[in-house]
């Protein structure tokens, strides 16, 4: 297990990412251990970070949980003194989890809804990049059933099937102007739906040490008849119809996650992921027009993403009956090659702190907390299509509370 | 309590959120570098002066690229910075054209006739009185600079209206931008040394001075009486290389297969477009022949019993046309004032901005900022509605060339312009 282990830090670098548009706030206990926790069954969170954990839950339990996620993008152009941000808008990751299985049987059934991606910015219609997006609202709502079953007292499985519901809202301006001289403006705007599944294996070592394999699988998301609305000067209208609609595809990666749970005392866990993100799916975001736009039945950016990484290191410790603390580290390697930066999703590679609490007044009730910091670093780029030419740094915060209720 | 300490940890964190902004650092700090911006004069032509869309008016003068230029140089020491702006009620200056209509691709131009500021009826501006350091004047040649007769500056109206009433007649360009105290200056001349020329379809008008094509020997000599005149003091400065004029909308918007598409579709039989050489031959042209952007509206194409332009003996007349050998001729002139150009800047040791260079990328098409910039007519958003001068936005990007050029050749960090707050063409809406 080790020299597994070792084998995917070394090969580290070679794969790529973890972020892009992932959001990694599924679970208020994992997210206060920097989202580690697969090899734990810890929660009802398990149905989402390994279905294979959650039939060794003890409880059956409903928990709902949100993140107000605030991403703090900056830019300045090459040359410029000016730097811009982006405004401050609060996007709101949620989780719904529900586990319930007879009591001592050796299956638990569970249902999750969360949204393990999605991207908020908006730079504002007057930034200097504006020619090249202006604002992004993409949400991924996943809709997850899932059966976990005991094979032994030691060993579980888990799969679910999983539906998303997919929104997006993208808009740019055009570089053709009015009479007063303002900008055209572009809307993509659109809903769209895709399928995949999650499956795990939790296993339970004499020694207590656990471990995780688990692997969601990529969602093809399809949009259809999506509006495409362009506010360009009449004389232009012949170029950019109006009433147009729009098919595009966005492909959510699959991940595949090996987790190691170790406790360190009675009160005290410890828990690591590792996790490879296969974002190679996103090769390029192409929209296929009902009617031709400025003469083109077909706008196809090049995305050209690699695989992506993410190593998460987590500590629970239970400091008392009904408190418990968390915190955790980690680092994300960017799947955004040099020269496909974007002001859609400004990534690179990042450094993730976290902490956390939980706190269990009675038997039924839990409430827990977290904050979620990610530190995006500083990456000066020229984008090849746009000619967008700049540096990005991002922040991110996102503070988080959950209730739950077991029996 | 335990639930007050939750609901702290929340508030904290949302404070703490709110508090903290990316920063993002500029390594190079802010500094002049080894020149002195307090004093900025910028020497030059129409390109200068901020002349587009066919004239001279307020818009164009704000946007012109020296304006643009000095207003980022304030960040590292520059002074203020003069231009003769029109008046707002006189906003339209000399007049200028817009674009009003735009059906199947095919543009109508219209001048705009308010706000003008001429103040007789012979077409003489108003007046502007008081410092300028914006010295571009629209016309102006870099041998016409030197005009020994003085005559220019009452002929040329944009001059004209820069001097007081008892210089006009008696000065030349070249005494005009003397005695102004200048730290610093750009020198962007000779364009129409042999832009005029290409202009008149390279027909030089006999009487016409602005017609006509500047020897090259005289160009060396004159450029380095006015490089030694601006750098008298130990100035430091920028001058800029021509640009291809062969290169720019007015040349190819108007082309030879288009010509020829338009009249098959009236009549299939037609087989070729024939020109009138500089040479006096007639022959069919081809698609190396450049033809006047006017051509579009004057009228004359297919006319006549003998349809103009279709037929050997009613061929487009010779100063429609730049015939592929005039097109080599003009290249070759360009060519020799570059090399003039440059090699007296090097030997003075001031920066040059290539835009010769950069307006042959531009012929190509780039991408900047997310803004696609080429040199197709309307749509390119770099030149205005008269295909040869630039619009605000292709005056920005400009702009950026000099800038860079600067702060590479002095160790400057003058912040560049953004672009994408500069308009191209204006469609009708």
């Amino acid at each position: 297990m080790k020299k597994i282990l070792l084998s995917v830090l070394l090969s580290a670098p070679l794969w790529v990412l973890g972020q892009g548009f992932q959001v990694n706030l599924q679970g208020q206990k994992q997210i206060g251990m920097a989202g580690a926790g697969s090899a734990l069954a810890l929660d009802e969170a398990s149905v989402f970070y390994n279905p294979g954990a959650v039939t060794f839950l003890e409880k059956n339990s409903v928990s709902a949980g949100v993140n107000p996620l605030l991403f703090k993008s900056a830019f300045k152009q090459s040359g410029s003194d000016i730097t811009e941000n982006v405004k401050n808008k609060i996007a709101p990751p949620f989780e719904f989890y529900a586990v319930w299985g007879p009591k001592s049987n050796k299956w638990k059934l569970g249902l999750g809804v969360y949204t393990p991606f999605g991207g908020l910015v908006d730079w504002g219609d007057n930034w200097s990049g504006r020619y090249a997006l202006t604002s992004l609202n993409l949400k991924a709502i996943y809709f997850q059933p899932t059966l976990s079953i005991k094979i032994t007292d030691r060993i579980g499985i888990g799969a679910g099937f999983v539906y998303n519901h997919g929104e997006v809202n993208l808009q740019r301006a055009l570089p053709v102007n009015f009479p007063d001289g303002h900008s055209g403006h572009a809307t993509l705007e659109g809903t769209g739906k895709g399928y995949g599944w999650n499956a795990g294996l939790y296993i339970k070592t004499l020694s207590n040490i656990s471990f995780a394999l688990v692997h969601k699988s990529k969602v093809v998301t399809k949009l259809d008849n999506g509006s495409a609305g362009f506010d360009v000067p009449k004389s232009l209208t012949g170029a950019f119809p109006a009433g147009n609609t729009f098919n595009a595809e966005l492909p959510l990666p699959a991940t595949t996650s090996l987790g190691v749970g170790i406790p360190l005392s009675q009160s005290t866990t410890l828990a690591f992921d590792a996790s490879w993100v296969q974002w190679h799916v996103y090769q390029d975001l192409t929209f296929n027009y009902a009617q031709p736009v400025n003469g083109s039945s077909q706008t196809k950016s090049a995305r050209n993403y690699r695989d992506g990484s993410s190593f998460k290191l987590g500590i629970n410790h239970q400091a008392s009956e009904k408190l418990a603390l968390r915190a955790g580290v980690g680092y994300a390697f960017s799947p955004v090659q040099d020269g496909y930066v974007t002001p859609e999703a400004p990534d690179a590679d990042r450094y993730i702190l976290s902490a956390g609490l939980g706190y269990t007044p009675t038997s039924h009730f839990e409430v827990n907390a977290s904050f979620f910091f990610e530190d995006v670093k500083s990456r000066k780029q020229k984008n090849i299509e746009t000619g967008l030419d700049g540096t990005f740094k991002t922040l991110v915060y996102a503070p988080g509370i959950s209730l739950t209720y077991k029996w | 309590m335990k639930r007050y300490i939750l609901n702290s940890f929340i508030a904290a964190a949302i404070l703490f959120t709110a508090a903290c902004k990316p920063e993002i650092e500029t390594p190079a700090g802010s500094t002049a570098g080894q020149a002195n911006f307090s004093k900025y004069i910028a020497v030059g032509n129409s390109l200068t002066s901020g002349y587009a869309d066919g004239g001279l008016y307020l818009e164009g003068q704000k946007v012109a690229y020296p304006n643009l230029i000095a207003a980022k140089m304030a960040t590292v020491g520059g002074g203020a910075f003069t231009s003769p702006f029109f008046t707002e009620e006189h906003s339209n200056g000399s007049g200028y054209l817009a674009l009003t209509a735009l059906v199947n691709g095919t543009p109508t131009l219209t001048p705009v006739a308010d706000k003008l500021a001429y103040r007789d009826a012979a077409k003489h501006l108003d007046k502007y009185s008081g410092e300028v350091q914006n010295l571009g004047i629209p016309g102006m040649r870099l041998d016409l600079s030197f005009d020994p007769t003085l005559t220019f500056s009452a002929a040329n109206p944009f001059f004209e209206r820069l001097l007081a009433d008892a210089q006009v007649g008696k000065t030349n360009y070249f005494q005009f931008i003397q005695g102004r105290n200048h730290t610093f200056f750009s020198l962007w001349l000779g364009n129409n040394d042999v832009l005029g020329y290409a202009l008149n379809g390279a027909v030089a008008v006999t009487g016409d001075p602005t017609t006509t094509l500047t020897d090259k020997v005289t160009f060396a000599s004159l450029y380095t009486n006015m490089l030694n005149v601006l750098t008298a003091n130990g100035q430091k400065g920028i001058v800029a290389t021509i640009p291809d004029v062969t290169a720019i909308p007015y040349f190819n918007t108007v082309t030879v297969p288009a010509l020829l598409a338009a009249a098959k579709a009236i009549n299939p039989a037609a087989t070729a477009v024939y020109i009138q050489t500089g040479t006096g031959t007639v022959r069919a042209a081809t698609s190396e022949d450049l033809i006047r952007l006017p051509f579009q509206s004057a009228g004359l194409f297919g006319q006549g019993t003998i349809p103009y332009g279709l037929h050997p003996l009613n061929p487009i007349a010779n100063n429609w046309v730049l015939d592929k050998d005039e097109v080599i001729k003009i290249k070759d002139y360009v060519n020799s004032y570059n090399s003039s150009i440059k090699s007296l800047a090097t030997s003075k040791g001031l920066a040059i901005a290539d835009t010769y260079d950069y307006f042959n990328q531009v012929k190509t098409g780039l991408n900047i900022q997310g803004v696609g910039i080429n040199a197709a007519f309307i749509s390119g958003g770099a030149f205005s509605l008269d295909g040869i001068h630039l619009t605000p936005r292709g005056n920005a990007v400009i702009a950026n060339v000099f800038i860079e050029a600067i702060n590479s050749k002095y160790g400057a960090t003058i912040p560049t312009v953004d672009i994408t707050q500069y308009r191209g063409v204006k469609f009708p809406n």
